[in-house]
């Protein structure tokens, strides 16, 4: 056992220390494995990025209702009605004012992107002081908040990075009515600062919407306990109403870009099986270089396992390194790089790059793959090249 | 022919390598088709729009509604040939998650406007007298199996039937046809009067306008007029052509298109690279042998020759084989994905750009251990072992 380790040893040294012989070879297949996780870390960070922004969001101790069937906060109308049964709904949290709730409003305007100076969709949120105080990471950065009963509104973070023109203290056209831009807010980078806000009365009025609104945000007594609210809407017909908490919400939004990240494994992994026929030549051309050098510690008394295990040792060397390079190119290509894009709700959520460790680690685990599978068959051939064959080539 | 056959005998010397080297190429191409496939797909609205097509929406944003007044008023201005409007509908089949793409429109002017699509003039005169008739685009036929005189329930995700419920029941009355098979019909329309009648919001507002101008040169003066006549009213309206409006809708999805392309494209290169280096070292392990042509009386000009029809050759199979992939693969999934995204297709460009792809890696791969073997000295080659 002693004398296959130090022979291993002996092996795995030689066949790195000759690696520069066979430069080129070895290189390809570095680069090759490298690009393969890039890819596959790209759109993994993608997905994940996007899922994190929305996930951020949502708060496990409020409770959303929105019209039933309707997905989507955009979609949903709720009556007056509607909203005064709800504010009776047992299981909400009150203080002195009365009960914690914040009816909202959510229509899109056009904003205009700077990365390609076309008009995008930006929800315009409708929302009043208990609302800002419901958001628990709501921060404002700059200026003050909207005054209740005016056209002000405040500017998430996100938008200043991907959109023109709303700027603290601009001006805003939307169709007739103008905006004043009087503050900017952060919520930690979730999806709430990729909206503009300001008070959902003067929207009703300014988008015709009478006394509706679109969704109800309320704080629950208990975290995550919707049950008896459940139980309330079912026993009154006048309430076609789902509820759910805010967290789940968010979270199956945060799931409409999943699709990236199977998109991304699917194309990883194939263009994996092409990285892999690369690095099978890069290995058998190895052990074809080296078929003399094998040859000889054969025959002065090395076992071929330690052949086969210098062999795979080689691969899963080369692929490893080919795997830290690709997760290092992704982590300086793509981590923290914010984009925009289309989400749940039909607008656009301004959201970064996330490579997380775990995601390194599937990257790692596909370029070691790579390394063991291209390894396995010219190792298995080193182990049994017949010594006299070996020295007849030359 | 001799020649032929040493090209043969060198291309399969080595099977294996033979082997891994044609998959590798054959991966990479495969991806070169499947997703320009992707893309074409992405791209197909602004390529199929009609040149005289203009869409009028509320400057706020499209899915702001404009008065029902605005379609008089538009088809009014000058210039302007035939207008008609749609209304999002905001479909769902069975399932909220099977979206449907419903709109509701008015029948009279909608295929004066669209003059691409066909249908059978018996069934489009069948569903306009029919209030709760639908009719479907071919590809929503055949998605679903649908045929004519199906009634099918389709419920909004934005409405409520003033029945209660979000579910309207109708009969399919026809199927429209492009007359260009890119054009989508991958969407099904439905009254708008109807619509109205028997929603709960009521009111008459429309969701965006269509129209056709006389002529493409005029489009720009039509589009300033209409958003001219407009301005300063409870509704501005933004005309622009179909197809910068389909493409400003593109560029939603934003640059996760673009990183989606340059990431794909940059592995497809790194591929043919790594695989190029494969190839030249697989020459140059000849030397000696071409040495030995060269003494047997080859001319350098033959042997320069064969190194080329080999790595053509090599690249060709590799690369074709991986088109004819990407074929049966995009074949497979474009009828299952024709919802999302129609006309998954590889288009002659695409396949043009193939072979040149597989021209310059058989070229760039072949050359340089080509003009070696031209260069090659032979008694040089020979000491060299």
């Amino acid at each position: 056992m002693n004398s296959f380790l130090s022979q291993s040893f002996a092996v795995i040294r030689m066949n790195l220390l000759s690696l520069p012989r066979r430069l080129w070879m070895s290189l390809a297949m570095i680069i090759a494995s490298a690009v393969v996780v890039t890819i596959l870390l790209a759109f993994l960070a993608m997905a994940r990025g996007f899922e994190v922004t929305l996930k951020g969001a949502g708060s496990d101790d409020i409770a959303m209702f929105l019209r039933d069937g309707s997905a989507a906060e955009l979609n949903s109308v709720l009556s007056k009605s509607q909203v005064d049964l709800i504010e009776n709904a047992p299981g909400i949290a009150k203080d002195k004012t009365g009960v914690i709730l914040s009816s909202e409003l959510y229509v899109i305007v056009d904003g205009i992107k700077k990365t390609s100076q076309t008009a995008a969709n930006i929800p315009l949120r409708g929302t009043s002081q208990t609302g800002i105080k419901m958001r628990q990471d709501f921060k404002l950065i700059k200026g003050r908040l909207f005054n209740t009963g005016t056209t002000e509104m405040i500017v998430g973070a996100g938008i200043l990075r991907q959109f023109d023109g709303f700027e603290l203290g601009k001006t805003i056209r939307f169709g007739k009515n103008k905006w004043q831009v009087v503050g900017v807010f952060s919520t930690g980078g979730n999806v709430f600062e990729s909206e503009l806000w300001s008070d959902y009365r003067v929207i009703q009025n300014l988008y015709n919407r009478g006394s509706s609104v679109q969704s109800i945000r309320a704080k629950l007594v208990e975290a995550g306990d919707i049950k008896q609210i459940k139980e309330y809407i079912k026993n009154d017909p006048r309430l076609n109403i789902d509820v759910e908490t805010e967290a789940d919400y968010f979270s199956a939004q945060g799931k409409s870009l999943n699709y990236m990240a199977i998109f991304g494994k699917v194309i990883s992994s194939i263009m994996a099986l092409g990285a892999l026929a690369g690095a099978l030549n890069t290995m058998y051309t190895s052990v074809a270089d080296r078929s003399r050098e094998i040859a000889t510690l054969r025959t002065i008394g090395f076992s071929n396992s330690s052949a086969f295990v210098g062999t795979l040792f080689e691969s899963l060397t080369l692929s490893a390194l080919g795997g830290l390079l690709g997760a290092l190119g992704a982590f300086l290509l793509f981590d923290g790089m914010s984009t925009s894009t289309l989400g749940g709700s039909f607008t656009q959520v301004v959201f970064s790059f996330e490579l997380s460790q775990d995601l390194i680690v599937q990257g790692m685990k596909m370029a070691l793959g790579i390394g063991l599978v291209s390894g396995f068959f010219p190792a298995w051939r080193a182990a049994r090249m017949p010594v006299l064959t070996a020295f007849r080539t030359e | 022919m001799t020649d032929l056959f040493l090209v043969y005998k060198n291309l399969t010397r080595k099977k294996m390598r033979l082997f891994l080297t044609c998959f590798a190429i054959f991966i990479a191409f495969l991806i070169f088709g499947a997703v320009s496939a992707l893309k074409g797909a992405l791209d197909s609205g602004v390529e199929m729009s009609a040149d005289n097509r203009l869409v009028v929406i509320n400057k706020i944003n499209f899915t702001q509604p404009l008065p029902f007044s605005y379609v008089n008023k538009v088809k009014a201005l000058d210039g302007v040939k035939n207008v008609t409007h749609a209304n999002w509908f905001g479909g769902y089949y069975q399932e909220p998650s099977k979206q449907l793409m419903t709109m509701a429109v008015e029948g009279a002017t909608y295929f004066k406007v669209y003059d691409e699509l066909t249908i059978e003039p018996e069934n489009y005169t069948n569903w306009m007298k029919n209030q709760t008739g639908l009719l479907i685009g071919e590809r929503i036929a055949e998605q679903y199996g649908w045929k004519v005189g199906d009634k099918i329930p389709i419920s909004s995700n934005i409405f409520s039937h003033k029945d209660g419920g979000h579910t309207w029941q109708f009969t399919i009355q026809g199927i429209f046809k492009p007359l260009d098979q890119k054009t989508d019909t991958s969407y099904v329309i439905l009254h708008y009067k109807y619509f109205k009648e028997t929603q709960t919001f009521g009111g008459t507002s429309v969701g965006w306008l269509i129209l056709t101008t006389q002529s493409p040169s005029l489009n720009e003066q039509v589009a300033k007029a209409i958003d001219a006549n407009f301005v300063n009213s409870a509704a501005e309206t933004k005309t622009s052509t179909e197809k910068a409006f389909n493409k400003a809708f593109i560029e939603q999805i934003g640059n996760i298109g673009l990183i989606i392309y340059g990431v794909v494209f940059m592995a497809f290169f790194t591929i043919l690279i790594v695989v190029g280096n494969t190839m030249v070292l697989a020459v140059r392990e000849r030397t000696k042998e071409i040495a030995v042509f060269k003494t047997l009386g080859f001319s350098s000009m033959r042997i320069f020759k064969m190194i080329l029809t080999e790595s053509f050759l090599l690249s060709f199979i590799g690369g074709l084989l991986g088109m004819v992939g990407a074929y049966l693969v995009v074949g497979g999934v474009s009828k299952g994905l024709a919802g999302i995204l129609p006309n998954l297709l590889i288009g002659p460009n695409t396949w043009a750009q193939a072979i040149g792809y597989m021209l310059l890696l058989g070229f760039v791969t072949g050359i340089i251990p080509a003009i070696n073997a031209l260069r090659l000295n032979i008694v040089s080659a020979f000491s060299r072992a």
